[in-house]
């Protein structure tokens, strides 16, 4: 296992969900005053997963090297 | 004579930015699967493949943003600029950081491979810091204002002149990234040959 590319596909899916939060931080209160759709809350959900399962499959090559 | 109903409520997104994100999902998971292929078949000529080709349609990607896109979307009145922009957003959401991250983990392994990563190195180092900067543009400035273009989008009144800032913003940023793919390509011609 290389540990070192598994530390660093850790940090940047974790600097993908400090982006993530912040922005969803923003929808949320967007939506509780009616100027945001619940579409865009549940898209960005969406992407997150997106964004996620590529940072899964790029993990799964520290395990193959 | 009928009247324009004002809405009461926040309207939905458009009905082909689910579609293009689900196209942009599609194509963007091709990379790292293809990478994890052949980490698991140890081909080391399947893994020069992917590197190449997602380092060059990442570059191609952004020098064509950059140079021709641009040119383009600055001709461009405001509301179609923002058209553009609710197409492109979600097209690109998920291709170009997939293609950004193949490239920078499949060359990293490439250069293992090769016996060529050694941190004392002033190409790799140099390669190294090119590397450090087109990531924190990507998650610094593109990903935030691709997910505020959406919020926007799905708002009772986008705001179409934040939509056609953010997205501009992201083209001149383009234009910057691919100074630096050039400039890593030099390194990594260097690499290649030295």
């Amino acid at each position: 296992m290389n540990l070192g590319a598994l530390t660093a596909t850790f940090l940047l899916a974790g600097a993908l969900l400090v982006v993530f939060g912040l922005v969803y931080r923003v929808a949320v209160r967007s939506h509780a005053r009616g100027e945001l759709s619940y579409d865009g809350i549940r898209l960005l959900r969406w992407a997150l997963a997106g964004q996620l399962a590529i940072f899964v499959v790029l993990g799964i090559t520290a395990f193959l090297t | 004579m009928e009247q324009a109903v004002a809405p009461t409520q926040a309207r939905s997104l458009p009905p082909f930015t689910k579609r293009l994100l689900q196209w942009s999902f599609a194509v963007g998971i091709i990379p790292p699967v293809a990478l994890v292929a052949a980490l698991a078949t140890k081909s080391g000529y399947l893994l020069d493949y992917v590197h190449v080709i997602c380092g060059g349609t990442w570059t191609g990607f952004d020098l064509y943003t950059g140079l021709v896109l641009s040119r383009i979307l600055r001709s461009l009145e405001v509301p179609a600029r923002v058209e553009v922009s609710k197409r492109l957003t979600p097209t690109t959401f998920f291709i170009i950081p997939s293609l950004a991250a193949t490239a920078i983990v499949s060359g990293i392994y490439l250069a293992i491979s090769l016996g060529k990563f050694n941190l004392g190195d002033p190409w790799i180092m140099a390669a190294g810091v090119v590397v450090v900067i087109l990531t924190a543009q990507g998650f610094g400035v593109f990903l935030p204002n691709g997910l505020r273009v959406f919020l926007e989008l799905a708002k009772t009144k986008p705001d179409v002149a934040l939509i056609s800032k953010l997205t501009m913003r992201n083209v001149r940023l383009a234009a910057s990234q691919a100074v630096f793919q050039v400039i890593i390509i030099l390194i990594m011609a260097h690499l290649a040959v030295y």
